[in-house]
């Protein structure tokens, strides 16, 4: 059966730079003997997912169809919820619910300010 | 909890530790883009906040109860299979404000499917992820995946027995396909060994596994441990390796 997708499934350069680096929680936890099967972030996730829901602006069902073509297209060799996170974060950029340059930047703030002595 | 991992100087046993040392571009990304959907009005931090607590506080304990209840009070099941929404009330769980600040997604249709000797009931959502969370928590990444949604519908009895669940063939197996409207769980045969348990004993076996129909409730089977597999030719094995085994 064949299904016209409407999700846009071009690769995101700032994702692909994320996902090319391969830090998934299921890589890292075993390298500091973690044993919690989800990663610390994993809950605010699905909290943002169903904020986003309520609010109109990513419906779920939305999320899941776009979840599912980019989980077969793009991020095939991302493990969830890595992968959840960037299909939520493409579908997100491809609305332009917020901007890729933005988002860079916002990235670079937030990590210096968890690295700050 | 212990772990065990491998020095130079050989393997001893470590605590867990608690997180790792180390933050990773998902991390922030996470944080980025929540904070810049915030800030573009799209969500408001308390309303995050108020879903991140309910998600961490819902579980599969409720759907247990309930279970553990319809089998030990013959009454209830038939009110609880007559109207799943309005039983549920009876054990604490209101479908209509399961978080207390409305539902996005947990519709007020809710259904019980009662096993018996001979019908065997399973639940899938072929359409994205529907699931009874104020029952069970929230679902499994596998009940996600394209694998289980896709395949269950057409070869149950096969998925059925990836999960370890053998049924003899005379066993009617139905597949429940859940939508954004109406939410199913599995009421599982009550397993002989459990005559005069009482319903904390009994809540204790039904798994969320049970529930979702993946796997029966047995004394002794208080969680839901899926079998690993071994890679019979591993990725890190070289073919000399393999023709040496």
């Amino acid at each position: 059966m064949s299904v016209t997708s409407n999700v846009d499934l071009r690769p995101i350069a700032l994702l692909e730079a994320i996902r090319s680096e391969g830090k998934s929680w299921d890589v890292i936890a075993p390298q500091y003997g973690v044993t919690n099967p989800d990663p610390p972030w994993k809950t605010s996730l699905v909290a943002m997912c169903e904020c986003l829901a309520i609010s109109g602006a990513v419906p779920t069902l939305d999320r899941r169809r776009a979840e599912d073509e980019l989980a077969q297209a793009v991020y095939n060799d991302v493990p969830a919820p890595e992968r959840q996170l960037l299909a939520l974060v493409h579908t997100m950029l491809r609305r332009g619910l917020v901007m890729e340059g933005d988002l860079a930047d916002r990235m670079r703030s937030v990590r210096s300010r968890l690295e700050a002595a | 909890m212990q772990t065990t991992h491998q020095h130079a100087g050989g393997g001893h046993e470590h605590k867990a530790a608690p997180t790792v040392e180390e933050i990773t571009d998902f991390e922030v990304l996470e944080i980025a883009v929540r904070e810049l959907a915030i800030e573009h009005g799209l969500f408001t931090a308390e309303d995050h906040r108020r879903f991140t607590e309910w998600a961490e506080s819902i579980g599969p304990a409720a759907g247990s109860r309930l279970v553990a209840k319809a089998w030990t009070d013959p009454a209830f099941k038939a009110r609880l299979l007559a109207d799943g929404t309005a039983a549920c009330k009876e054990i604490g769980i209101d479908w209509a404000e399961p978080t207390g600040f409305g539902t996005p997604s947990d519709y007020m249709n809710f259904r019980v499917l009662e096993d018996t000797p001979t019908l065997h009931h399973v639940i899938v959502c072929t359409l994205c992820s529907c699931y009874p969370r104020p029952l069970l928590g929230m679902s499994p990444e596998w009940y996600r995946s394209t694998n289980y949604r896709r395949r269950l519908v057409r070869w149950p009895r096969e998925v059925l027995a990836e999960f370890g669940l053998i049924l003899p063939p005379e066993v009617e197996i139905r597949v429940e396909d859940s939508n954004q409207k109406c939410r199913f769980m599995v009421l599982p045969v009550r397993p002989s060994g459990t005559e005069n348990w009482t319903e904390e004993q009994l809540a204790a076996i039904v798994t969320r596994d049970c529930m979702i129909g993946v796997a029966l409730p047995r004394p002794g089977r208080t969680a839901d441990v899926h079998p690993v597999h071994k890679a019979r030719h591993p990725v890190h094995s070289s073919p000399s390796m393999r023709a040496a085994e």
